[in-house]
């Protein structure tokens, strides 16, 4: 008995004392290392923990392995039709035919291991196994510096992927590596302006390169990634200042600009309505016909999905499929370049009266005893674009379609679109990195990339809606095989008179990127005066070249 | 000894039958994992670099071709060895590292916490069942309504003014930036998780003490008008030894059964609170994996889940054959 007292007494002290202790720990300030000069922070979307994987050649890197310690040859800006800044490349050329493209390289550069960066190491990255582009025949050097590769087919439209996207590794650690994709290469040796410093369950930094090719560069000595779950704790942590540069969706963006957060705003993806759109290859439902497609392209209303759904942040989008401002001189003369932003519901029902459809007593068109009724699913979660489902469904009854709006899970989605088992998907196409809607016009629309209902399509093909048209098919091919300015926009005006007739994605408008960045402490931002990279931080070549490019403020 | 030897038989069988559900269940869920991850990352916007998706697809290829009973074995084998796979979210990292990354700071806060929760809860349970009828029987629906409050709201109102509005403690994390490299073994590093630790731990207090409280409260009242306790009282013993040694003592058996559960949920519990502090735990692992389709990490947390709550109640078990002498003789 007497000893079992002991216990509880034992208990209750521990119990106490932890308590305490929790709380005394609690009133202590934090203590803070002395810092001479600001790291700055990114959060790039890392979650906790954070895990060391800084392999290239895995699916999932860290933000920064790509760009920050393994380089491309070139910076492409995705923002202008200006030429590609160079890095460790310094000059290219192509043949006539497209086939051959020269690369100058830089010849003043040495590994983070001390080595020499030389032609071997490109050949090598051109040609390894798990990053040779499918199209290459041979990479050759010419000289010391200046590398030859030899492709299939002309490579014009592919300049992005091969010199902008490519990285080069070293080949002296690589050719060694057995299963080069199962290990986590914790200790990267790149060549670009920052190294792996450290790295905790929360975060991780980077170290300035000294031995950077460029000597000005980087400025600044330290980066340091943020793992955060959750875009509150992001939004607040924007709010204390404790991140200097991330670019998350908030509507709340106001109050942290007026905290003196630097703030921009570009056009991201492309929200479109996925319709599947051809009979021939298996599709079913009424989006099968072009009328009923255009009359739900004019009766949709995107002034309110803006604002309503959107906060107001998205731009117009145009039907032709090129991104307004930066690929306006792609668009043919005569074609399109906004997508009506108020809706025509007269249009609409003139366009389908046209194609035979008439109302039945619940003012719904119908043809052959057939309503028009569709349904939309979008990903549950992705609330921006859940509510726009809502709103498409009210604004196409009021022109006579009956959309019902609906969610479903990623799962469903990914299938969906992928084996063309759907009516109609709302959903993203990705902005091509280089001023021309050419990747666009060929992953999204072209024969090639697109395969009969029921089938799935291979991962990197996009065209959900198995649209397949042998005008645009010939068109895409001609384009790629040119150089000339105005044979393309020829071919993109042939191109662009068939999908605005054809309408198989119904544009919505252009998602925007808000991007968050401290201008107090660092200088060297891409402005809206001089967007020499595109900001987001999604976008991981483009983050580090900004990065590499920042210095802190008042020096 | 035949009572213990009973319930090691009964904890192997169970043990087993969750292992082979484990194996079972992510084989019955549709989609395919390497799909859904390519597009995963053409939706982030990654330019995927070429032969990284083909290498992704050999890895990951759902049809290996192998007989369910090969990988059944196979998979019994690789679990016995520890060997629990590759994450597809954090591929190549493997599952047994992404789990002791995190393992230790769920079981630290999350079991400290609901430690302090039973412990504040049987105390004042005990003292408020000993004082019944005065005002501190208020205390017990004050404490209700705290549990009643949805948790992940008591956490952003935490976090509202105590990190927003007053940046008392941290927002996220479970220690300080400073310590760049993780963990390490100094006098500042533990002062830094517990004050990283503080906010998540009083959540999770707050919000689970008030059913300790509530049940030692009322088992305290009826323990209290049984015989045996008006006979201590009427040898004239003193209050303390009748409080603990003859009522509490008594009272205290179906908290400390409830103990050995909520010990066992303490690996799963927490998705919430490690969500809204962004805390390194086991919880948010397998939500990542569940919407990523990620068996091997799935079911890696599972087994990690399934052998907690059974050691827990294995435990628990000892604890009450010890405590409670009756549950080894009959039965």
């Amino acid at each position: 008995m007497l000893h079992n007292k002991r216990r509880f007494r034992l208990m209750a002290a521990a119990g106490l004392a932890s308590g305490l202790a929790l709380l005394a720990s609690g009133c202590t300030p934090a203590s803070s290392g002395a810092e001479t000069e600001k790291t700055l922070t990114v959060f790039a979307g890392a979650q906790t923990p954070v895990v060391a994987n800084f392999n290239p050649f895995s699916p999932n890197p860290l933000a920064g392995t790509v760009g920050l310690v393994y380089q491309p040859l070139f910076h492409f800006n995705r923002m202008s039709s200006e030429d590609p800044h160079p890095l460790l490349g310094t000059d290219y050329a192509f043949s006539e035919d497209g086939r051959e493209l020269t690369v100058e390289l830089r010849d003043d550069v040495t590994w983070s291991d001390g080595e020499p960066l030389t032609v071997d190491d490109v050949i090598f990255s051109f040609t390894y196994e798990l990053s040779k582009p499918q199209t290459l025949t041979e990479a050759v050097a010419v000289d010391e510096n200046t590398v030859k590769l030899v492709f299939t087919d002309p490579q014009f439209v592919n300049v992005v992927g091969l010199l902008g996207t490519a990285l080069i590794y070293p080949k002296h650690i690589w050719e060694k590596i057995e299963d080069p994709t199962a290990g986590t290469n914790e200790d990267p040796v790149g060549s670009g302006p920052y190294l792996v410093d450290e790295l905790s369950g929360g975060a991780y930094t980077f170290a300035a390169n000294e031995d950077y090719w460029d000597e000005d560069k980087p400025a600044l000595k330290e980066l340091r990634f943020l793992a955060i779950d959750g875009n509150q704790a992001a939004e607040d942590l924007i709010a204390a200042g404790e991140i200097d540069y991330t670019s998350i969706f908030t509507p709340n963006y106001q109050s942290l600009v007026d905290g003196g957060m630097g703030y921009m705003v570009l056009p991201s993806d492309p929200t479109v309505l996925y319709t599947c759109a051809n009979a021939d290859l298996g599709c079913v439902g009424p989006q099968t016909d072009p009328a009923v497609r255009e009359a739900i392209y004019l009766a949709i209303d995107r002034t309110t999905i803006t604002d309503k759904a959107f906060v107001g942040l998205t731009t117009p989008m145009s039907p032709t499929l090129a991104l307004l401002g930066r690929d306006d001189m792609w668009i043919g003369d005569g074609q399109p370049h906004e997508a009506p932003q108020d809706p025509d519901a007269a249009a609409a029902g003139k366009v389908l009266e046209a194609a035979g459809y008439t109302k039945n007593g619940d003012g719904i068109y119908e043809k052959d005893g057939k309503p028009v009724e569709l349904t939309l699913n979008s990903v549950d979660g992705w609330t921006d674009y859940n509510n726009t489902g809502k709103l498409i469904e009210e604004q196409a009854l009021a022109a006579g379609i009956k959309i019902t709006a609906g969610t479903f899970s990623w799962q469903e989605f990914s299938d969906g679109r992928q084996t063309g088992q759907f009516e109609l998907i709302l959903g993203y196409m990705q902005t091509t990195p280089l001023a021309d809607p050419w990747k666009i016009y060929n992953d999204f629309l072209t024969t090639d990339f697109t395969g009969p209902v029921g089938e799935q399509l291979d991962p990197s093909h996009f065209n959900f809606t198995r649209y397949s048209n042998p005008i645009v098919d010939e068109a895409v091919r001609a384009a790629s095989a040119t150089d000339d300015a105005s044979v393309k926009a020829a071919a993109y005006d042939r191109i662009q008179t068939e999908i605005v007739r054809d309408l198989p994605y119904i544009p919505v408008n252009i998602n925007a990127a808000q991007t968050f960045y401290n201008d107090t402490d660092f200088t060297g931002w891409p402005t809206e005066d001089d967007l020499y990279a595109y900001q987001q931080v999604g976008s991981v070549l483009d983050m580090s070249y900004i990065l590499q490019n920042l210095a802190p403020a008042g020096k | 000894m035949k009572y213990y030897a009973r319930r090691i038989a009964f904890y192997a069988v169970t043990l087993w039958a969750a292992l082979t559900l484990n194996f079972f269940i992510p084989r019955m869920m549709p989609g395919d994992p390497a799909d859904i991850l390519l597009a995963k990352l053409e939706r982030v916007g990654r330019d995927i670099p070429p032969g990284v998706e083909h290498s992704i697809r050999l890895l990951l290829g759902s049809d290996t071709g192998e007989s369910l009973w090969t990988q059944y074995v196979t998979y019994l084998q690789r679990i016995f060895s520890g060997d629990l796979g590759v994450s597809v979210t954090q591929y190549p990292v493997s599952v047994s590292t992404l789990i002791s990354e995190s393992l230790p700071w769920t079981i630290g806060l999350v079991g400290l916490a609901t430690l302090i929760s039973f412990i504040i809860g049987i105390a004042g349970g005990i003292w408020i069942g000993w004082k019944r009828g005065t005002w501190l029987d208020g205390v017990i629906p004050a404490s209700t309504l705290l549990q009643s409050v949805p948790y992940f709201w008591l956490a952003l109102l935490l976090v509202y003014f105590f990190s927003v509005q007053n940046s008392w403690f941290p927002r996220i994390h479970a220690y300080g930036l400073e310590f760049t490299g993780g963990p390490e073994w100094s006098w500042a590093f533990a002062g830094s998780v517990i004050y990283y630790g503080f906010l998540p731990a009083l959540t999770i207090v707050l919000s689970s003490f008030g059913g300790w409280l509530l049940g030692m409260r009322n088992m305290m009242v009826s323990t209290l008008s049984d015989d045996y306790v008006t006979t201590a009282e009427a040898k004239g013993l003193k209050n303390s030894r009748v409080l603990l040694t003859y009522a509490a003592r008594n009272a205290i058996l179906p908290s400390i059964a409830g103990f050995g559960i909520s010990l066992g949920f303490v690996v799963a519990g927490s998705i919430v609170m490690e969500q809204v502090f962004s805390y390194p735990g086991i919880g948010k692992l397998l939500i990542q994996a569940v919407q990523n389709n990620d068996y091997a990490l799935m079911q890696g947390i599972f087994l990690i889940i399934t052998v907690t709550v059974l050691a827990a109640n294995f435990i628990m078990d000892l604890v009450y054959g010890f405590i409670d002498p009756r549950t080894r003789h009959n039965g």
